[in-house]
């Protein structure tokens, strides 16, 4: 088990060091300039080519990349340009938002998506598991952008139940922070929950079918242990790589619904950045983003030995 | 035992005499500003630092903190705001005296004096983009006893005073030590009727109502006159999607949401306590043109550009609503201290045939017009496929770019990437102020004509003269088709009924607000 948690530590710094150079060139080769966003559409090209000049942009690629190397060496990622402050500190302060809808969200869409999944798969052939199927499909087209505008629609500005956006009044405490975050966590998870019905259903069909249920349900179990004990425990493992999957889809994608709802997280972060092409922001964003999706990864692949006794690494 | 009540009595004598007694110092009692008054802003601005960009976001949050020598009253003439008066123009114009009020304190507690205005003054004349248009025609700037700055200027420049007192690239009024201090702003200490407590970038930036602040005199009107903080918090929240700015106004949420897509409009008439607002005068969109380099530094090509389009259309594709826009050609309409019709006589009247003709003429060949437009601005991206049709139709070939706005701006400072951009002008009360009357803009509109017109208007300050020489300077604008003004457009803000005392203005303001 050590020898190979070493072995995918090891791929994982590949992996991170081929992210860094990716991002670094894909921030620069996308034209724009962050000393003109700054300036204001009344600036002449002189005042631009001053500030650039201060910000170390008019440096030439290699020496600037040479430098974003040795920060991320040093575990340094820079200073913003716009937020005048340390990278790192900038997204442990939006983090905090982003993990909490992320976790909010995959609540949300295991708890629709895994009863649901498994009525599906206990009802196959039946109109529940037709209806099922359709609901899921259509949940899955829908965009999260669109589910967001029309629960603010109806939640906040219909009913007043909700706010429409933010993040709570300066101070807030953390209940008042998660009442915002309820409509964001329903975008974003209600198209998850029909990605995790599917595989739940799908995964539950496989294992409903093995002599082992039958033998269960042989001895004269009563259904919901059958279903529960002996199908559900052993059909999770492909829940589980899904379940993980969208978290990390969702701590790095929640971009969208961040916008939506006005919310100051992470991805809130890198779309402001990527519009004022603030490099050091966005490399690092996407540098740890890229680190968390390996981490989540590696969590789940260890994870099956728990839930899998018959795993060994 | 003793009475309590003649004590009681004393007392309450004494608390009378001493409210009589202030009432009589201050002239009047002013209520304790109370609520918040919640603002949804199109987005993060790039900076609070108001003398650095020209951003007009940066301008809206930063005039409540910081401000400047004057200000534009309702019909964009200037009136004293820091400054105790007029301006004493003196030595044919090149020299200028303005005498500063006293007892107006910085949110540190500290006293504005004469040191605080020249070092603020002195860092315009370094960082703004603004301050190096004066900076190029100034020979000195001093402080005459404490009292007064001076301006000595190499030669006559009339737009001093509204240079002075715009509210981005601004001159504004900050401590000696901050104004002085290397780098970007750290601190944030001006005069204004609110202080700046809290910036969390991407979720609010919170003032607050500052107690020590002295007002200019004067009725209230535009910008200028009397300034009072009645809400006790003013919050602008960053909130860039158009629409989330539009359910938060409906649900009471925010109490002003600004710059919302005009068609959005229905969703808010005779929706229960939330009424439209519509900003009159906004901005004027442009397609400029590059001068410089390229087929379209060619006049004449130019001017078949303009005689090929119809601005009507491209009103009509981006804002559909005639409220929300005017086919103006004049920059100033009537009744403004500049109005004049000069040059835009034929404004409007497309002709295609003509087109043809001048393009001919150009020795036009099918080359393609390279236009450069974004999505990231509706009503603009909307235009420049109208454009695009009509120049088509006209006989040019046009190669349309649609590009971000980053990008945009980036590509507009080399002359050799593009022909023509889509953008728009924030409308402003002085000409000099156009981006496009600078030379070194993206456009580059350097022609004799033109410098000898702008140099006759910036040399006379006499208000009844000026609006001869600017109808001279916009004949040239519309002879040399430097760029194409496409009339005029308004813009949409909601706010709720619970808010009384807002006036719309292009860049909104909270002063004198106050929330029911």
């Amino acid at each position: 088990m050590a020898a190979y948690v070493v072995r995918r530590l090891l791929s994982m710094l590949v992996v991170m060091c081929l992210v860094a150079v990716v991002v670094f060139i894909v921030a620069r080769v996308v034209p724009g300039d962050p000393a003109a966003v700054m300036l204001g559409t009344s600036a002449t090209p002189e005042d631009v080519a001053a500030l650039r000049a201060r910000l170390g942009l008019d440096q030439p690629l290699l020496t600037q990349f040479g430098l974003f190397a040795l920060q991320i060496v040093t575990g340094d990622l820079g200073e913003s340009i716009f937020l005048n402050k340390p990278v790192l500190t900038a997204i442990a302060e939006r983090s905090e938002l982003t993990l909490l809808l992320a976790t909010m969200a995959v609540m949300v869409s295991v708890a629709v998506g895994v009863p649901v999944g498994v009525i599906s798969a206990v009802r196959r052939g039946t109109a529940v598991d037709q209806a099922v199927i359709a609901g899921a499909m259509l949940a899955a087209s829908l965009p999260s952008f669109w589910i967001g505008l029309t629960l603010i629609r109806w939640f906040a500005v219909n009913l007043g139940w909700f706010p429409v956006s933010g993040y709570g009044e300066p101070g807030a405490g953390l209940l008042e922070r998660m009442h915002h975050l309820v409509l964001p966590a329903l975008a974003l998870g209600i198209p998850n929950s029909a990605i995790i019905t599917r595989f739940t259903r799908s995964s539950m069909l496989d294992v409903l079918t093995e002599d082992y249920v039958r033998t269960a349900r042989a001895k004269g179990l009563p259904t919901h242990r059958v279903v529960l004990k002996h199908g559900l425990r052993n059909a999770m493992i492909p829940i589980l790589t899904v379940v993980g999957l969208t978290l990390a889809v969702l701590i790095g994608g929640a971009i969208v619904t961040e916008t939506v709802f006005g919310l100051p997280g992470a991805g809130n972060l890198i779309v402001s950045a990527v519009l004022r092409r603030d490099y050091p922001v966005i490399q690092g964003a996407l540098l740890i983003i890229s680190g968390l999706y390996v981490l989540i990864n590696l969590v789940i692949d260890l994870l099956y030995a728990v839930v899998d006794p018959r795993i060994r690494y | 035992m003793t009475s309590l009540r003649p004590r009681l009595l004393a007392a309450a004598s004494l608390s009378v005499a001493l409210t009589f007694a202030g009432t009589l110092m201050t002239g009047t009692v002013l209520a304790a500003p109370t609520g918040v008054m919640t603002v949804a802003t199109i987005g993060e601005p790039p900076s609070l630092d108001p003398m650095s960009t020209t951003a007009d976001l940066v301008g809206t949050i930063t005039q409540h903190v910081f401000e400047t020598l004057y200000a534009f009253d309702a019909n964009w003439t200037l009136k004293p705001l820091l400054a105790a008066g007029e301006p004493v123009v003196t030595d044919e114009g090149k020299v200028w005296t303005i005498p500063l009020r006293s007892g107006v304190k910085f949110h540190d507690g500290s006293a504005m004096g004469g040191e605080d205005v020249l070092a603020s003054v002195k860092r315009w004349l370094a960082v703004s983009p603004r301050g190096k248009t004066v900076a190029a025609v100034l020979e000195e700037v001093s402080v005459v006893d404490g009292k007064a700055l001076r301006f000595t200027l190499k030669k006559p420049f009339a737009p001093l005073g509204s240079l002075l007192a715009f509210n981005n690239g601004a001159a504004v009024m900050m401590p000696k030590a901050q104004a002085e201090a290397e780098g970007p702003l750290k601190t944030f200490i001006g005069t204004g009727p609110f202080r700046l407590v809290e910036h969390k970038p991407d979720q609010y930036i919170r003032l607050e109502a500052f107690a020590d602040y002295a007002s200019p005199a004067g009725e209230a009107s535009g910008y200028a006159g009397k300034r009072e903080a009645k809400v006790a918090e003013l919050r602008f929240v960053p909130t860039p999607n158009a629409v989330t700015r539009l359910e938060g106004a409906l649900s009471g949420q925010f109490l002003y949401s600004d710059a919302l897509p005009t068609e959005m409009k229905a969703r808010i008439n005779g929706k229960p306590g939330v009424k439209p607002v519509v900003v009159k005068p906004f901005a004027w969109p442009f397609m400029i043109m590059n001068n410089k380099e390229g087929s379209l530094a060619n006049a004449t090509l130019r001017r078949a550009i303009q005689s090929a389009l119809a601005p009507e259309d491209m009103l009509m594709a981006a804002f559909g609503d005639p409220e929300f826009f005017a086919v103006n050609g004049p920059f100033y309409g009537k009744g403004a201290a500049l109005a004049s019709t000069k040059g835009a006589e034929t404004f409007g009247a497309a002709d295609a045939a003509k087109a043809k003709v001048l393009a001919k003429g150009a020795g036009y060949k099918g080359e393609p017009i390279r236009i450069m437009t974004s999505t990231q601005y509706d009503f603009l991206y909307k235009m420049s496929l109208v454009a695009q049709q009509q120049l088509e139709d006209a006989g040019f070939k046009v190669d349309l770019q649609v590009l971000d706005w980053a990008t945009l701006v980036q590509r507009r400072n080399d002359p050799k990437q593009w022909d023509a951009l889509f953008t728009y002008h924030t409308f402003v009360p002085e000409p000099s102020l156009i981006t496009i009357m600078n030379p070194a803009y993206a456009g580059w509109w350097d022609t004799p004509e033109k410098a000898a017109a702008l140099d006759a208007f910036n040399s006379d300050a006499n208000p009844s003269t000026r609006a001869v020489l600017w109808g001279n300077l916009q004949d040239v604008f519309f002879k040399q088709a430097p760029t194409l003004k496409i009339g005029e457009f308004y813009s949409l803000a909601a706010t709720s009924e619970k808010v009384e005392g807002l006036n719309p203005a292009p860049w909104p303001y909270f002063w004198n607000v106050s929330v029911k």
